[in-house]
């Protein structure tokens, strides 16, 4: 039957036969998700790599790194890199981690397994639309990666590709060629991977919930699902234009970007009207709401995990919610703040600090309010529970550096110095990530029906989370000391004395960096060796937990639940355990 | 109730919360494509006016013959194309298969007329020396690029809708394809035209002579 | 009502009456523009009525005025708050005319 229609109540879907029609070319959700997963587990792994790589270079320039040279030769002769690869890595280190990793784990990936799920539905609305959603994205991620390959090898603008370097192609440099090309088609294919998952997750979330699963007892996983597609929906529209007209301006000669009298390697170029600020205006007005797409579905994940072992409902859970709404629509008013030194009109400047101070407003009460929850519970300290809070603690870090960069004044200063990057690597790659993390050791029981092991877990968090700080909160000091972020080395007078601290920072990536290989040992041992997980190990109440572990193809077995509670009845008294299932009958007097 | 006579989108039947828009979900995401779509046209159109605003030598080539009353005969055949649209919706409702498959080939040919009349356009524009990064009367060489990659976007949509057209009407005349196919294909044809309805304004009129 | 039910849509006449509406509109766009006012007046007056044919196509030919208002309620402001933010970067526009080089 047409798909256009959607999946009717009390559809049946034969579950799949066959290896390719189970595990490559799959319409199950559960399937994506986890194809999802895997994809940012391999763009992770090949992203910190990267890292180190920039690191070991930053702390100890003209390091021979074995092997470089046979990744570029140009770009490492006698395996040294040179400050153009030193750029190309950090390009694509960034590019990587943001659209493969970010906005594909917690949103794609735990989204797509598990919105369905916590709906009650027995799949996504449209679950062949979705399929092609995840292979749109991996066309993107092996076009992307094709950037290592192509003659010139990556491009080196910057995950950010401003004009007129990212725009006028091969005589700006090595990787300007074929690089960058290679980089907007895969952008631009990434953004209509994104637009089809977004309009999945949002006919999903309107349209399939079971009976008695209100918009209020929706899980606050859920919501911010649900709130991401929406904040996505119009960002990665705006995205895909703008690379659209970048690649136009490097293979069809036209000027969207560039203005006249561009002189590269002593050759004026032949461009004109152009404007490299509109650019920056396009591409922040996605990359805004971008890290907002990244950030909440953790603070959705974060804000479920926690009450499960706090045994305790959260703090305000609808003022959480409105939290997430808030934030999601000033994510759109911001996006100025990145741009108050690019010469934009400066009174625009205000019109966009203003909005960036307020949206600190609905952030911070979502901190008090976990704050508030953690308060008075007895709480559990599984790993998850850990990552959660370490969660909040490397939020509150990053949100706090960024009430700073807010103000044109200070960013005047702290724009492109290591602050900068201090305060995104907080609340994008250390806390998005913890959010992925704390998703991981919670929902692995119910995805692959085996529980992890929870003393390497344990080690995990406690290296990782010293090592993040090890790692970035130095970055504070040395930003505000001057230094400046995307040099590949330190040569100036009042850099140098700065070097040291780069090598205690790229000592701590690498141990940091290590461990994280105890926690792809602890997922490839759980998957196979692990001890069988119950349906419920953690008593906790939403939908994913009525099911088993791991759920079957259709997620209920053919049941369609009825649901008659909120979402996070933990502690309670005169129950026959302390928490009701969302899908108990029984009246729970409220407290 | 059996399971047999539960309908598609029942949400009253008690197995499912209703939709708070009480649409089918294929409507809802063609809906919400509408939506994006929109914002990208939106953005592409912003740019144009950004580089156009900040261009003394803006050209404004287009005299009323041939290039407007080309625009007006392209306007007139894309808002017909939206009438024999409804028309079929119409028929679709109405269990008239053969009469909604007859109006799903008029708008598909009027869109293709659409299409052919937009490409004569272009060839006409290139012989005259235009081109996306050229400017044979040589002002702003943005206009080219503004021109071109606007109406090549519109054009661009307008050809998908064209052949998603004829896959509905093929379909639809088999019963492949339902009513709400022929609805939710409906709106996204009434979209192109929508975007048309600022295209012939701010590219065509604001640049004529 | 089941979301089943359609919404109740007015008859074929009633769209064509919307149809000569639409084109009439476009006659004016068109007799405005050759009345050659300065571009700013030209501007506001094409943008007015590419809304009022906009609104007109969003509403009748989409249907959007028949289906739930909720529907309306939740897109349009959206759409609209979006494109409203976009508008801030018209300052910069204005700026770039007067950043341009001085010889060419």
């Amino acid at each position: 039957m047409s798909e256009a229609a959607g999946l009717p109540a009390g559809h049946h879907h034969t579950a799949p036969t066959g290896f390719i029609r189970k595990y490559i070319f799959s319409v199950d959700h559960k399937v994506i998700g986890l194809q999802y997963y895997g994809l940012a587990l391999l763009a992770v792994f090949i992203g910190m790599a990267l890292s180190w790589l920039m690191r070991l270079h930053l702390g100890w320039a003209n390091l021979a790194i074995p092997g470089l040279e046979k990744l570029s030769a140009t770009g490492a002769p006698g395996n040294i890199m040179t400050p153009e690869y030193y750029l190309s890595l950090m390009t694509m280190h960034g590019t990587i981690m943001v659209f493969f990793v970010l906005t594909t784990a917690p949103f794609a990936g735990f989204g797509n397994y598990f919105l369905p799920i916590q709906v009650g539905a027995a799949d996504m609305a449209f679950p062949r639309m979705n399929m092609m959603s995840f292979w749109v994205t991996f066309v993107a991620f092996a076009v992307m990666m094709s950037a290592f390959f192509v003659p010139g090898g990556p491009p080196l603008s910057g995950w950010t590709a401003y004009a007129p370097l990212s725009d006028v192609g091969q005589t700006a440099g090595p990787g300007q060629g074929w690089g960058q090309t290679m980089w907007a088609i895969s952008i631009a294919i990434f953004c209509v991977g994104q637009l089809l998952g977004s309009i999945n997750f949002i006919a999903t979330t309107l349209d399939l919930r079971t009976r008695g699963m209100s918009l209020i007892r929706l899980p606050l996983s859920t919501w911010a699902w649900f709130i991401t597609s929406v904040i996505g929906l119009m960002a990665f529209a705006v995205l895909l234009p703008a690379c659209i007209l970048l690649i136009l301006d490097r293979v069809a000669g036209t000027s969207f970007f560039l203005p006249s009298g561009l002189v590269f390697n002593d050759q004026m170029l032949t461009h004109s009207g152009g404007s490299p600020l509109l650019w920056q205006h396009l591409f922040w007005f996605f990359g805004h709401p971008e890290v907002y797409i990244a950030i909440l579905p953790a603070i959705g994940i974060v804000s479920h995990i926690l009450p499960a072992f706090l045994r305790k409902p959260p703090l305000g859970p609808r003022v959480l919610v409105g939290c997430m709404v808030a934030i999601g629509f000033l994510s759109y008013m911001v996006w100025g703040h990145h741009m108050f030194v690019s010469g934009m009109n400066p009174f625009s400047a205000i019109l966009f600090s203003v909005p960036t101070l307020v949206i600190t407003i609905p952030a911070t009460i979502a901190t008090l309010l976990w704050i508030g929850s953690v308060y008075g519970s007895r709480m559990k300290f599984t790993t998850a529970a850990l990552f959660c809070l370490g969660f909040i603690s490397v939020f509150t870090t990053g949100g706090l550096s960024g009430f700073f960069l807010a103000q044109p004044t200070i960013d005047v200063y702290l724009h492109a110095t290591y602050f900068v990057v201090a305060h995104f690597h907080f609340v994008m790659a250390v806390a998005a990530i913890f959010g992925i993390f704390a998703g991981t050791y919670f929902w692995m029981p119910k995805m692959v029906g085996r529980m992890m092991n929870e003393t390497l877990g344990k080690i995990h968090f406690w290296i990782t989370f010293v090592g993040v700080y090890c790692i970035f909160m130095p970055m504070h000091y040395i930003g505000l000391a001057g230094n400046i972020r995307r040099y590949a080395a330190f040569t100036d007078n009042f850099l140098i004395p700065l070097i040291p601290v780069h090598k205690f920072i790229t000592i701590a990536a690498l141990i940091t960096g290590a461990a994280q290989f105890i926690f792809l040992f602890n997922l490839i041992h759980t998957r196979f060796w692990g001890p069988k997980a119950a349906d419920n190990p953690w008593g906790a109440t939403s939908l994913e937990w009525s099911t088993t572990s791991p759920p079957p193809f259709d997620n209920f077995g053919g049941k369609q639940l009825v649901v008659h509670q909120e979402a996070y009845l933990y502690g309670v008294q005169g129950a026959a355990q302390d928490f009701v299932m969302q899908t108990a009958p029984e009246v729970v007097k409220s407290s | 109730m059996s399971e047999l006579e539960l309908s598609a989108h029942s949400g009253h039947a008690g197995l499912m919360e209703e939709s708070p828009y009480g649409i089918p979900s294929g409507k809802l995401a063609m809906w919400c494509f509408v939506l994006s779509d929109a914002v990208t046209f939106g953005a592409v159109l912003f740019a144009y006016g950004y580089l156009r605003i900040g261009s003394p030598d803006w050209s404004t080539p287009f005299s009323f013959t041939p290039s407007i009353l080309n625009g007006l005969v392209m306007t007139f055949v894309l808002l017909t194309s939206g009438l024999t649209m409804l028309a079929a919706v119409e028929a679709a409702k109405a269990g008239r298969t053969a009469a909604g498959t007859r109006w799903l080939w008029a708008t598909c040919a009027l869109g293709a007329l659409f299409a052919a009349l937009h490409l004569l356009e272009w060839r006409r524009m290139f012989e005259e020396g235009w081109r996306l990064f050229q400017n044979p009367t040589g002002g702003s060489v943005e206009f080219g690029a503004a021109f071109f990659s606007i109406t090549g976007l519109h054009l661009l949509h307008v050809i998908g809708g064209v052949v998603a057209l004829a896959t509905i009407a093929i379909g639809f005349a088999r019963q492949k394809y339902n009513r709400i196919d022929v609805e939710v294909l409906g709106i996204y044809w009434h979209f192109v035209d929508l975007v048309w309805m600022f295209v012939f304004p701010l590219v065509y009129l604001m640049n004529a002579k | 009502m089941t979301v089943e039910d359609s919404p109740h849509v007015p008859g074929m006449k009633f769209f064509v009456a919307v149809w000569i509406g639409l084109m009439c509109i476009v006659g004016v766009e068109v007799i405005v523009t050759f009345q050659h006012p300065s571009p700013r007046v030209l501007l506001a007056s094409l943008l007015f009525l590419a809304f009022v044919e906009a609104a007109v196509a969003v509403f009748y030919f989409m249907h959007l005025k028949f289906e739930r208002a909720a529907l309306a309620w939740s897109a349009l402001p959206l759409f609209v708050f979006v494109m409203f933010m976009m508008d801030q970067i018209w300052p910069d526009a204005f700026r770039l005319l007067s950043m341009r080089l001085l010889s060419q």
